[in-house]
């Protein structure tokens, strides 16, 4: 007979259930790539426990939105005026296909994820690309397409795009008010379940206990609640007795930027990473014309494994494109910090690490030396809360610990460790002019060049949007 | 930019929470054509971009802004810090460029709640972005994607959008002409 239900054990979730469909999407290429597409990249450098791939996060991801579609569509914990917003709620036949969806979208949501999941997309896929849009054109292809229309109810491939990528992310797409609510399961800023798991995930797999949170009362207290602005539009929120597991949340990705994904060491392996890809995607093939493949079939051959093998190869003789980026990596001889951002030289200048890393180059040439600026992480603070009174107030209303909560800015110069020494002693001598005189030329070259920062790969902030 | 702006609506009154930096940086952006490089798209008040979210949270890291709790129960509001001062004077030129746009969008909306920058922000957006002019349609086309908002309030912001657009014009930084309702 064939098994209808299956059940996987999981390190973070005890054990996640997959309906009969669901295996066959399991099954499927796209998701069985996954196994072979490490989470945190070059991570497992740094912290050795960290390994682990997207095929398990992925799964993790579609147990918990099944367990917040659960909740927060439970007849209990709707109020009327919420049920008047989203009429989908009182229509059994709907929250059944739209469930199926979502978890189809979760399960789904990172199947266009580069080698290592690299964030370097805009160097390693053609203009206009990126790992969103490989997702959507797997879920779209023939080959899903198929199991979607299999299902009873068939699903539409186009919800569970919107879904899967969001509105920041699928702009082409109308997202209706229960669309919205939906995407925000996954993907949204303030309790994406795309969040939850891999910062339970990842917490676990690098030893740092700081990304744990109680998620079970989080999940048990989140609510569709009338948006602080405006009663006319829904919102993922919380209950007021659940304020406390949201707080630890946000404390939780605050810890897992700092420790984990923005640690100095993972920045410059990054940077290795992508010298390395750019290097051997330039190599003198037809099959990847200077960057990762953008069709079906050279998206699935294209994992990890390939990568690895091209590194090592390309690390044991110089003869090979990407030989130093890849000797780095596998001997570990990665570039050092030769600048820590600091507040005070923020006064100065508006980014000092830009400026010394300018300086730097043209002092021991562009190979010599790297600079991190990663993207500065928002503390979702805009979802609405319902007080014990009843009242809607925002996050930041409610919990004095979100409105201390500052976003925090990391900036970081690394310097090729053969000329370590004496980059250190010029920057202590020249750290002061450097500063200064970059900051009298930050109006000119924004007058002069106002969207592209310069033509080096090291873009200063655009004070034009500041 | 986004430092200007938020100083120059705080100057006149605005709350100045996201939304209203929200739905001011687009109207400096589709209105006036000054590039500030943000997308926006139609989200859940009406125009929206998550890169202008992204830059105001990278502007809180470099002490450029601060929130502050007004009243409770209320969104919070972006205020410029002491440093956004130092930090604008070493920007003479950009500033100066693009004061007067910055100055008429803070004179236009800084009185405005964030349901009217709704209703105005999501009407021109139609025209703009939709190509929708006629002022009956693109009335209809308000309600179709605001339910909430009556058809007397969204002819209102229709006609209201209009004014905006004609007064604009001498501020608008390329000549790109927009169709007046018919």
């Amino acid at each position: 007979m064939t098994k209808i239900f299956h059940e996987i054990r999981d390190p973070i979730h005890v054990f996640i259930h997959l309906d009969w469909y669901e295996k066959k999407v399991l099954d499927s290429r796209p998701f069985q790539r996954l196994r072979n597409i490490t989470q945190l990249a070059l991570t497992y450098l740094l912290y050795p426990g960290a390994t682990h791939k997207r095929f398990e996060h992925s799964l993790g991801v579609m147990e918990l939105a099944g367990r917040v579609f659960e909740v927060v569509t439970k007849n209990a914990n709707l109020t009327d005026e919420v049920r008047e917003l989203l009429p989908d709620l009182g229509n059994p036949d709907a929250l059944h296909y739209w469930n199926r969806v979502l978890r189809m979208a979760a399960l789904c949501h990172d199947i266009g994820h580069l080698p290592f999941s690299h964030a370097a997309e805009d160097e390693l896929l053609p203009k206009g690309w990126n790992h969103e849009r490989l997702s959507r054109t797997l879920i779209e292809s023939e080959e899903m397409c198929a199991i979607w229309k299999d299902m009873v109810p068939p699903l539409d491939p186009q919800h569970i795009v919107k879904l899967a990528l969001g509105a920041r992310k699928a702009t082409d797409l109308e997202f209706s008010k229960w669309e919205r609510i939906l995407s925000e399961i996954i993907v949204g800023d303030a309790f994406g379940v795309d969040r939850i798991d891999y910062l339970l995930r990842d917490s676990h797999h690098t030893g740092v206990a700081y990304g744990k949170f109680d998620h079970y009362r989080l999940i048990d207290e989140l609510r569709i609640l009338p948006s602080v602005e405006s009663a006319d539009e829904a919102a993922l929120g919380i209950n007021g007795g659940g304020i406390y597991s949201a707080e630890a949340l946000a404390l939780a990705r605050y810890f897992m930027f700092s420790q984990v994904y923005y640690h100095p060491i993972r920045l410059i392996y990054d940077h290795h990473l992508k010298d390395f890809l750019t290097a051997w995607l330039s190599r003198d093939t037809l099959l990847m014309e200077g960057s990762f493949p953008i069709d079906v079939e050279g998206h699935l051959r294209t994992t990890d494994d390939e990568v690895n093998a091209a590194m090592r190869l390309a690390a044991s003789d110089p003869k090979y494109s990407g030989h130093i980026p890849a000797s780095c990596i596998m001997k570990h001889s990665h570039f050092k910090v030769l600048y820590e951002r600091d507040p005070q030289d923020v006064k100065v200048n508006s980014e000092p690490g830009a400026a010394i890393a300018i300086a730097a180059e043209c002092e021991f040439g562009k190979d010599a030396v790297r600079y991190s600026k990663p993207k500065v992480k928002n503390v979702a603070t805009d979802f609405p809360v319902r007080g014990r009174d009843g009242r809607i107030l925002p996050a930041i209303s409610a919990s004095e610990t979100l409105s201390k909560l500052q976003p925090t800015a990391m900036e970081y110069v690394f310097i090729d460790p053969k000329v370590k020494t004496k980059a250190k002693q010029w920057l202590e001598k020249n750290r002061k002019s450097i500063l200064a005189t970059a900051r009298e030329q930050e109006d000119e070259e924004n007058e002069a060049q106002p969207k592209s920062g310069d033509a080096h790969s090291i873009e200063p902030r655009n004070a034009e949007k500041g | 930019m986004l430092t200007l702006l938020n100083r120059e609506m705080l100057k006149r009154g605005s709350w100045c929470g996201e939304t209203h930096l929200q739905k001011a940086a687009f109207f400096l952006q589709d209105l006036l054509r000054v590039d500030t490089g943000f997308d926006f798209i139609l989200y859940r008040h009406g125009p929206f971009s998550f890169d202008l979210r992204d830059e105001l949270a990278s502007m809180q890291a470099d002490s450029l802004l601060e929130l502050e709790i007004k009243r409770e129960g209320y969104g919070p509001t972006y205020v410029p810090t002491q440093f956004s001062e130092v930090f604008l004077q070493r920007f003479p030129k950009t500033t100066a460029r693009y004061m007067k746009q910055i100055k008429f969008i803070a004179e236009e909306l800084s009185d405005k709640g964030v349901a009217e920058l709704e209703r105005l922000a999501t009407a021109f957006f139609i025209v703009d972005r939709e190509g929708i002019h006629q002022i009956g349609h693109r009335s209809q086309r308000l309600v179709e994607l605001k339910p909430h908002i009556s058809a007397h309030e969204a002819l209102a912001a229709s006609e209201q959008v209009d004014r905006l657009i004609e007064k604009a014009v001498p501020f608008r930084l390329k000549e790109e002409s927009f169709q007046p309702s018919e």
